[in-house]
């Protein structure tokens, strides 16, 4: 319109007119004598069967988006793991990474790096951490009931029992690595 | 096409097309979640359901910019963004079935548009936001339907212009995306940037031209049609270019459809049809309008009046927004467009006869009376005059005239059968009946006559040329009442069958020509005879239509070869007997029925439909096609003959007042035969002019301007009454305004006018100042009764000494959010509330008080309340619900009697704006559906829709008939009835109750026979009184 506006309106000629040449037609159309009457349609009686095929009735996934995506990081950690140490990251976690790079190449993407940068560094906590931050997710009550399992003391406030129960595991774990 | 009614209003609508699929689907979602990909099936021609479901999340905060449904180009999901911060998906298999879908967490919270870009390896989607610091950006991510996850996209563009609203996906070899915003256009594919500036303005919609995607058409918020055109060199995009095309509606889609044909579609005006011309007109537009599709919508106020009074409303709407408001005058049934008429009395038949027989025109038209038979003619000055036939017997009534073949003319009389030459006019032949025996009923066509003398006699001749024989003579058991032989069947002279109405048996009976062989006899039931028969053809269906004298109709179909009658329906037009014609307007052929109420029957879909006419009772009518009056009726009624054209048959009539300003309140006042409107007048141009308010004062018949009153900067009327006052005889129009402030959240400050009509212009009287917003007036026992802000005030009109008037407070009552919609009966008074509902106020004569006596103690937001009757009233919500409440006077607690109970919940489906008593069709006083109180309402998007308050019986019926209904009538795409109609707020979510779907039970008149029967079956009732009972029911509208 900067431009073009006051073309069409006032010069008659030029304007659009180069631009409205060779509009797509499938040759419908073709007579400018229209005449329907919309008022007319025939209403649509549905008198049959409308019930979608029996696998095409659609729902809706129920998993929470958290938790899929906790266990979706947990598959690839645990696959990750299964593979040699040496290669700390599988196939998708680079095919990840290189999606990723461009934008980090970019620089213009501030928000999209600030995003993409607390993501990788939970996925690359959560192959070790995970237990732990399982811990501190844990209420009381069930954080008690693990202490008592193992045999340990019940009492005290939620960082000590978390604290507690974090020593415990470190300790099996050398004692299995031990064994 | 078709008109396929959907259960719910849709969201979404996409054509799209599967892997290895020969056609389009049509995906849709509704707004309540539900969503169905149909199919058409050309062979059944049917809407098959190809895939359905819920997409519904048991929590999320649903969007606030409206639910966005895309579809991959490439046909591997469907996204959908219903809630802040999820994206849903539904895949795709690689053979094109849906499967489960799932939950994306987007991290943009306030997205604005969502769009699939073109040819990508995988799924990419861009997405328009908003951040918190109102900034706008794209971002794009690609959809990793494995991980069920997204994937930061390809590229990204921040700080964008601020009123960016909206993405366009270009296709390839281009690829990438435009981003409309409201001072510039950027083109943007990761790698390249173009931007434009435009013209300040918002832009509403766009349509894709060419297939590549190098042209589109966009529509901005005034109507101004540009073409945005991206120059590229087949690779690459070199630059961007927008041109000025013309004016059309205010669009909301823009479809191009071919050969330079576009449809516009507007929910703020009329839809269109254009088309793109290559050269300007002399205005400088490319756009030529070729047709427009009418839309009411929005309706925000309208009346109910009878300008032409006969007893029959009609609704003047306040349609359409911005530039494209007008006023619409909607009327039900079929005009007549009075040509000429004199007085005439007690004319007891009319038919009308050409000069020769290939004469296209009528030219006589003769006129029967109880003891003589006039004709008129017209003469050369176009004008009627009486002349005469001398070989027609006119001292005394004619029972039937006709034109014969051979230039002559027929005309019966109780005496004899004449045949006159039609150029010469001299009595050719006669021939008389038997002596002791007169003829009672007759009947001919072009080349034979049929009548009935005394005692059942039937008498059959044949005209020839100057010859009358008498060919065939039967004797009936019983006085035949009526009498067709109208040819219906391939020779248009000369009929195989006559259609006999009798005395007695109450039977209509078929006979053959010549034979008079008795073919068919169908029993009628009751005890009323038949008046007027008739055999007739619509759309290639033979029918026997056969009127009662009590104005019941039936309607047989009939096998002409046979002679069978099948379909037998009986429906009620009238209370008075009928006389049945047929007439041909635009070549079609159609019957009018006339009676205390005339109605027009015709065909469409093969399905019969009555319309009425709007004439108050004709007894008789003949089509007169005089070269002066083409294409007329003739029409006795009431002691007078006129002669006029029909409308168009058709249902509903909408005329429309284009008022290039946007009406916001209109009323009627009878005794000044005006119209008042509250009307806003936005700026034409960009020049910084702010909107301008009127109260305007229109003559309800030319629908002109005739005096205006302009309101104050920021000034808004808000209410316009027409009333009197208590110890005043004049009328008045009344009309509350508010000082709209920008600052200001609330107004606190408005006016109430009123004025006089006084020589058509608007005197104003008194004024009144009041602290807030007059949201609404009601007369109200001789007072004033307004709403304003969270108070009901009472005004009295009092007389000043100087013999002037002014309004002057007496009481009030507060406690509302704001009182927005009030109704009065007596001294009761009902409020809607913005958010607290229904409540009933009452106002005490002795202490001059308003109390609150009852309230609906739900927290609905109003749109709309009416009174229905003392103890219900009707209410309507912004979640397009209906619901209805209860006074419970006779409780026994004070807290019960408080509490308005909710009696009826109903999902309408609409945004409802304003309830009006009142009718579309003409009152029968003495007949069944006479009696049915009805409200009209109308909504956004320009549905006016009518309430009926049912009697029990017949709501126990009908609820029966429903629920019958549902098993047979299934929603397109799997949608259920029950779901659609369930109360749904924000809230709460209730099945329906007390309300009935109207139009689902209309469709019931067109399910096939075998269907019908199967309803008939299952309910334990006839299939002729179930029609009965439904057609009856379509008569309320």
């Amino acid at each position: 319109m900067a431009t073009g506006g006051g073309g069409g309106g006032g010069g008659g000629g030029g304007g659009a007119s180069k631009y409205l040449t060779d509009l797509p037609s499938r040759g419908l159309f073709s007579s400018t004598v229209v005449s329907s009457n919309p008022g007319g349609l025939r209403v649509y009686l549905c008198d049959h069967e409308t019930s979608p095929p029996d696998d095409q009735l659609i729902k809706t996934n129920q998993t929470n988006i958290l938790i899929r995506s906790l266990t979706l990081n947990k598959q690839k950690a645990e696959s990750g793991s299964k593979d040699v140490k040496g290669k700390a990251t599988t196939e998708n976690a680079k095919g990840k990474r290189a999606a990723e790079s461009p934008i980090d190449g970019r620089g213009s993407a501030k928000k999209s790096n600030s995003v993409s940068n607390p993501r990788t560094a939970f996925q690359d906590g959560s192959s070790s951490r995970t237990p732990q931050k399982d811990f501190q997710h844990l209420t009381v009550e069930r954080l008690r009931s693990f202490l008592k399992e193992r045999g340990l003391p019940t009492k005290g406030r939620k960082d000590e029992l978390v604290a507690r129960l974090r020593a415990d595991k470190v300790a099996r774990e050398e004692q299995r690595k031990e064994e | 096409m078709l008109d396929v009614p959907i259960y719910g209003r849709i969201a979404t609508l996409e054509l799209f097309r599967p892997h290895g699929e020969a056609q389009d689907f049509l995906f849709i979602a509704t707004e309540r979640y539900k969503f169905c990909v149909l199919q058409w099936d050309a062979d059944t021609s049917e809407l098959v359901t190809r895939a359905m479901g819920d997409v519904s999340d048991r929590i999320g905060r649903p969007t606030d910019n409206g639910q966005i449904g895309i579809i991959d180009p490439d046909c591997r999901l469907i996204g959908l963004h219903l809630y802040d911060g999820l994206f849903k998906v539904i895949p795709f298999d690689n053979r094109g079935q849906l499967k489960e879908a799932f939950n994306i967490r987007l991290e943009e919270l306030q997205v604005l548009d969502i769009k699939f870009l073109y040819a990508c390896s995988k799924p990419t989607i861009v997405v328009l936001y908003q951040d918190n610091k109102d900034a706008r950006h794209v971002k794009t991510y690609e959809v990793a339907l494995k991980e069920k996850d997204f994937v930061e996209g390809p590229w990204s563009h921040n700080n964008l212009d601020n009123g960016a609203s909206m993405l366009i996906p270009v296709p390839m070899p281009l690829g990438g995306v435009i981003i409309i915003g409201e001072e510039t256009i950027v083109y943007c594919n990761g790698s390249a940037i173009k931007a434009i500036p435009t013209r300040p303005s918002i832009t509403k919609a766009y349509g894709r031209v060419d297939a590549d995607g190098s042209r589109y058409l966009l529509s901005d918020y005034a109507g101004l049609l540009h073409l945005l055109v991206i120059t590229h060199d087949k690779e690459r995009v070199t630059g961007l270019k927008i041109e000025f095309l013309g004016e059309t509606s205010i669009a909301s889609t823009i479809s191009y459809l071919d050969n330079a044909f576009v449809f516009v579609g507007s929910s703020f005006g009329d839809s269109q049809l254009i088309k793109l011309n290559l050269h300007p007109n002399s205005r400088g537009s490319y756009v030529e309008v070729l047709e427009r599709y009418v839309n009411l919508g929005p309706i925000v106020d309208f009346c109910v009046v009878d300008l032409e009074r006969q007893g029959q409303g009609q609704v003047v709407t306040c349609s359409g927004a911005y530039k494209d408001g007008s006023l619409r005058i909607v009327r039900n049934g079929i005009g007549i467009n009075e040509q000429a008429s004199v007085e005439l009395q007690g004319i007891k038949g009319m038919w009308s006869l050409r000069s020769s027989t290939d004469d296209q025109y009528d030219t006589f038209l003769v006129v029967s009376f109880i003891s003589e038979t006039r004709i008129l003619a017209m003469n050369l000055d176009d004008e009627l005059e009486e002349t005469e036939i001398e070989g027609f017997c006119s001292e005394v009534q004619t029972l039937f005239c006709h034109d014969g073949l051979h230039d002559q003319l027929v005309q019966v009389t109780a005496t004899s059968v004449r045949l006159v030459s039609a150029t010469s006019r001299v009595l050719l032949k006669e021939w008389s009946a038997p002596p002791g025996f007169s003829v009672n009923v007759a009947t001919a066509n072009a080349s034979q006559v049929l009548l009935a003398t005394g005692g059942g006699h039937l008498v059959y001749l044949e005209i020839g040329d100057g010859k009358l024989n008498e060919v065939k003579h039967a004797q009936l058991e019983y006085e035949v009442s009526c009498l067709d032989i109208n040819p219906i069947g391939e020779d248009p002279n000369c009929s195989q069958l006559a259609a006999v109405g009798m005395w007695t048996d109450m039977s209509v009976r078929l006979y053959s020509l010549p034979g008079l062989e008795l073919i068919t006899k169908e029993q009628l039931g009751g005890e009323i005879i038949p008046r007027s028969v008739l055999l007739c053809a619509f759309e290639g269906v033979s029918y026997l239509l056969c009127a009662l004298g009590d104005g019941h109709l039936f309607n047989f179909v009939l096998n002409l070869s046979t002679g069978e009658l099948t379909d037998r329906k009986k429906v009620s037009l009238g209370t008075q007997p009928i006389m049945l014609r047929t007439f041909t307007s635009k070549n079609t052929t159609y019957v009018f029925a006339a009676s205390d109420r005339p109605t027009v029957i015709y065909s469409s879909n093969k399905k019969l439909l009555y319309s009425n006419v709007n004439l108050k009772e004709v007894s008789h009518m003949c089509p007169f096609n005089s070269a002066a009056f083409p294409d007329s009726l003739s029409i006795a009624k009431e002691g007078e003959l006129t002669i006029g054209t029909i409308d168009d048959i058709q249902k509903l009539h909408i005329r429309t007042i284009p008022l290039g300003e946007h009406a916001r309140r209109i009323c009627h006042q009878e005794q000044s035969r005006t119209f008042a409107i509250c009307s806003v007048k936005y700026p034409q141009s960009t020049n910084e002019d702010s909107e301008l308010h009127y109260i305007r004062l229109l003559d309800d018949q030319t629908f002109e301007f005739i005096s205006t009153y302009n309101l104050d900067t920021y000034e808004h009327g808000c209410s316009v009454l027409s009333c009197s006052f208590a110890d005043d005889s004049n009328v008045y129009y009344c009309m509350g305004t508010a000082y709209v402030l920008p600052e200001e959240n609330e107004p606190t400050k408005g006016r109430i006018l009123v004025f006089i009509v006084e020589d058509g212009k608007l005197q104003l009287i008194a004024e009144k100042e009041t602290k807030g917003a007059v949201y609404s007036l009601n007369a109200f026992n001789g007072k004033l009764l307004a709403a304003i802000n969270q108070k009901i005030q009472l005004y009295k009109w009092m007389l000043r000494d100087d013999g002037s008037r002014e309004l002057q407070s007496e009481c009030g009552h507060h406690g509302h959010i704001l009182a927005l919609y009030v109704r009065t009966r007596g001294d009761f008074i009902v409020v809607g509330d913005l958010m607290k509902s229904i409540s009933l106020l009452i106002y005490k004569h002795e202490e001059s008080a308003i109390e609150e006596r009852a309230r609906d103690y739900n927290a609905n937001w109003m749109t709309e309340v009416e009174i229905l009757d003392d103890d219900i009233y009707l209410g309507a919500e912004n979640s397009y619900n209906l619901f209805t409440v209860r006074k419970n006077s006779e409780a026994a607690t004070d807290e019960e009697r408080g509490r308005l109970e909710v009696v009826g919940e109903y999902h309408l489906g609409e945004f409802i704006n304003r309830f009006r008593h009142g009718s579309l069709v003409m009152r029968v006083p003495d007949s069944d559906v006479g009696q049915i109180p009805t409200i009209i309402f109308g909504t956004i998007n320009g549905v006016i829709g009518v309430i009926a308050s049912l009697p029990q019986d017949q709501y126990l019926f009908l609820d029966r008939l429903q629920s019958n209904l549902v098993k047979v009538i299934k929603g397109v795409g799997g949608l259920s009835h029950e779901q659609w109609r369930s109360f749904n707020n924000e809230k709460k979510t209730v099945e329906a109750r007390n309300f009935l779907d109207g139009d689902l039970i209309e469709s019931f008149l067109d399910l096939s026979r075998n269907r019908m029967e199967e309803i008939s079956k299952a309910m334990g009732v006839s299939l002729e009184e179930l029609c009965k009972r439904v057609e009856e029911l379509t008569r309320l509208h």
